[in-house]
């Protein structure tokens, strides 16, 4: 693919500016949609009376997306936060409407809650709770000095917010909507050509250490991408969401195979590495036939379906093969090599047809039966970041309201108000110290640019035609920064900070001592929200969490070892990639940290697998008495290995698993327990991997380094 | 039917009842036509489906009158 592109001439100076024009297009094609949204809402907000339009026309902003299908998913969630902060927000006002003081800590602790469970989720889910949070002080906070009023402003706020989310959903679904169907589609796809594509071309043998790693990153990456994708689109297309659960389980199978496929190669690798050729060659050649299979053009459109037989036939061809390439071994090492690589390569040979399988069923036109099998895409969730963001907020909140009791400063409420949203808003992105920077000075820029309109503009107009001419050049500035990659926080704040400014309502009061004490409040408050992020500084992104993280990477290992075996396989698979992702995503591409964290990915993914493995042939079958203990003495010692990675835990794993071989060995039929076994003890002496570091120096001996 | 409903003694407007309703059935409809790929045969899905939205919800509405 990178040779065709470096091998194109120059691009014509038309298809740039075809392009160019194209791009800018879909930006003012956002604008437009923004702009028509805003004031629709605007206006049906002032027709129906509402007491704070200018909050439904601020909602349409937030929302506001490219993508129709980003824009639903986004005001779900928000809907279902709104409503959940308003009964907050009333029962707090309702416990505590006489002491400003518990009212305060209240309301801190249920915003630092909110605040803490947003980190738990990514995606749109955590918008929910950083808006539950919010929600409940902007309803509470208002009606502070005349308690029986907070009813009537939970209402106004919930018919504000759904108001703006109605109109800027259908406005972004029916006005020229962008699909994102097209793009889950697209995603599907290439992920399934790049990963048929790799396997028939590394069917030659070995594949070096780097491009395996640098492979793992992409299906890791992809997988991670399609679950995101996923979990947006079904708002948007109902088709979509018929084949939600067909989706996820093309997804779960394209992460089982390519777990199988990674083992494989790195057998055959460590197979090269110890000269044991016979052995390798004599898999490369079992293998062959997939390779052939699959060597078939999958661009074309029921490509998936084509493959079924042509893999069902490999299968058969290597059943066929395996026991004549087999007989062509000799030697007890060889043998045992061998077979644990070709029961390693059946296994990935039927994920692969499993994977190809649901592939076929989500190209069908028609949604062949309702009963795909549910299964979830579990995520790891760290607690005490979450905790650290608890407090933070809850402190940024207590400080403040200290300093708005204390000074009883007039706009103490607008302050405490916009450090509340913002320390939720931007509590979950990675670096969010120079978000609210940025967001900040978009902020105040927009201000600035709602005094002139405000003092200068609107008070030259009349009627809601000439306000919508007169207001949407300055908003229009914010939308256009929003879509530029580099200034889309500036956007974001420009655009905020001038809609909460102007404050649009029915009866426009142009007060500029007003004005200008409520923007320096809410300056205040957005500088409040950017101090808290330095003084307590979020988990995410720093090196401790990042060890935390690698550290629970490893503990996958002691789950496959120790947790219930139902499920287990698809829980594994899953938490591992979301894990890995959002190390990767955090750490520079490249580093000593990046690398070292694949490294530990490859390795826990692959013992992980075995143990699973392991573990579901040993409850298939009776085990004798006496070896249990063996097997369960190996489970046991490579999960703490794993959890506390030393040399002295190293040791007692080999051996542990040592000795399962040799008790194993004795006993016929448990074939496919050797298989696993030897496969995790090869994985435990691959001097390449990340696990050379606690290996003894002394070099193994022939005889320990294959201890029958 | 009234036109506000009392709910724990807060006045709700009838008209509120239906939409949420119509919305609940628009969600079925929605999840129904996916389900048979009856939106292939439709120029607009979304355009379609917020007429029928419009219909369902204006349907309702005859009931307050």
């Amino acid at each position: 693919m990178s040779a065709t592109r470096l091998s194109t001439p120059a691009p014509a100076v038309s298809s740039v500016i075809a392009d160019t024009l194209r791009e800018q297009a879909s930006t003012w094609l956002f604008v437009a949609k923004t702009l028509l949204a805003f004031f629709v809402t605007g206006w049906i907000a002032m027709r129906l009376a509402l007491p704070a339009p200018s909050t439904a026309m601020l909602t349409t902003i937030i929302v506001a997306n490219r993508q129709a299908g980003m824009v639903l998913a986004k005001s779900f969630y928000r809907a279902l936060g709104t409503l959940a902060g308003a009964v907050a927000g009333v029962t707090i006002v309702a416990m505590f409407p006489q002491q400003r003081d518990l009212f305060l800590v209240s309301l801190s602790l249920w915003i630092g809650l909110c605040a803490g469970g947003a980190t738990l989720y990514r995606n749109f889910k955590s918008y929910a709770f950083v808006l539950g949070g919010y929600t409940a002080a902007i309803i509470a906070i208002p009606v502070i000095d005349n308690p029986p009023a907070v009813f009537d402003s939970a209402t106004a706020r919930i018919s504000e917010v759904l108001l703006g989310l109605l109109v800027s959903g259908v406005v972004s679904d029916v006005v020229f909507p962008s699909r994102m169907r097209d793009v889950l589609r697209r995603t599907a796809r290439e992920q399934f050509a790049h990963f048929v594509g790799f396997v028939r071309d590394s069917v030659g043998g070995a594949i070096p250490r780097d491009s395996m790693e640098r492979a793992h990153l992409r299906f890791v990456r992809a997988a991670v991408a399609l679950e995101d994708l996923r979990s947006s689109v079904i708002f948007e297309d109902a088709e979509a969401r018929s084949r939600s659960n067909h989706l996820r389980l093309f997804n779960q199978r394209f992460m089982a195979a390519s777990t199988s496929f990674q083992s494989l190669h790195h057998l055959i690798n460590r197979l090269e590495r110890a000269r044991r050729d016979a052995a390798a060659q004599a898999l490369i050649r079992l293998y062959a036939p997939l390779g052939e299979a699959l060597d078939a053009p999958i661009e074309a459109g029921a490509a998936a379906r084509v493959l079924l037989p042509r893999l069902t036939m490999a299968r058969d061809a290597m059943h066929a093969n395996a026991t004549r390439l087999r007989a062509g071994l000799d030697g007890e090492q060889d043998l045992r090599d061998f077979d644990t690589g070709a029961s390693l390569l059946h296994r990935f040979a039927a994920e692969l047809h499993d994977y190809v399988d649901a592939a076929a069923m989500l190209q069908a036109p028609h949604v062949i039966g309702g009963a795909a099998e549910r299964v979830r895409f579990d995520r790891s969730n760290d607690f005490l970041g979450a905790g650290i963001a608890t407090i933070r907020t809850t402190l940024t909140m207590l400080v403040l309201g200290a300093y708005w009791i204390e000074s009883a400063w007039p706009s103490g409420a607008s302050a405490m108000l916009l450090a509340t949203v913002f320390a939720g808003l931007f509590a979950t992105t990675p670096n969010p110290t120079r978000v609210t920077w940025y967001v900040t000075l978009g902020y105040i820029g927009g201000m600035l640019a709602g005094f002139v309109c405000e003092f200068f503009v609107l008070t030259q107009l009349d009627g809601y035609g000439l306000l919508v001419i007169g207001v949407a050049p300055f908003l229009a500035v914010g939308l256009v920064m929003m879509m530029s990659p580099r200034y889309a926080s500036h956007g974001l704040g420009w655009a905020m900070g001038f809609a909460y400014i102007l404050a649009l309502k029915n009866g426009q009061t142009y007060d500029p001592a007003h004005f200008i004490n409520d923007a320096v409040a809410q300056a205040v408050g957005l500088g409040a929200a950017a101090m808290s992020f330095v003084v307590i500084p979020p988990a995410i992104g720093s090196v401790w969490l990042r060890r935390r993280q690698l550290a629970r990477l490893r503990a996958q290992v002691a789950l496959a070892a120790e947790a219930p075996l139902p499920g287990l396989r698809h829980r594994f698979e899953s938490v591992n990639h979301d894990l890995f992702s959002q190390v990767v995503a955090q750490t520079e591409p490249g580093s000593a940290d990046s690398r070292s964290l694949i490294a530990w990915a490859l390795a826990v993914h692959e013992t992980g697998r075995a143990l699973i493995e392991l573990r579901h042939d040993m409850a298939q079958q009776e085990i004798p008495a006496t070896l249990r203990p063996h097997l369960e003495a190996s489970l046991r010692t490579l999960a703490r290995f794993y959890e506390r990675p030393d040399a002295q835990g190293y040791l007692l794993a080999r051996d542990a698993v040592a000795t399962a071989i040799a008790g194993v060995g004795e006993h016929t039929g448990m074939a496919s327990l050797l298989e696993h076994l030897h496969l995790i003890r090869m994985a435990l002496l691959d001097g390449e991997s990340v696990l050379a570091a606690y290996m003894p120096d002394t070099p193994l001996s022939e005889e320990i380094a294959h201890a029958p | 039917m009234p036109r506000e409903i009392a709910l724990g003694d807060a006045l709700i407007p009838g008209l509120l009842v239906l939409f949420v309703l119509a919305l609940l059935v628009l969600w079925l409809l929605d999840g129904l036509a996916g389900r048979l790929g009856f939106y292939r045969l439709v120029w607009h899905p979304p355009l379609f489906r917020f007429a029928v939205f419009v219909c369902v919800f204006g349907a309702f509405a005859l009931f307050l009158h």
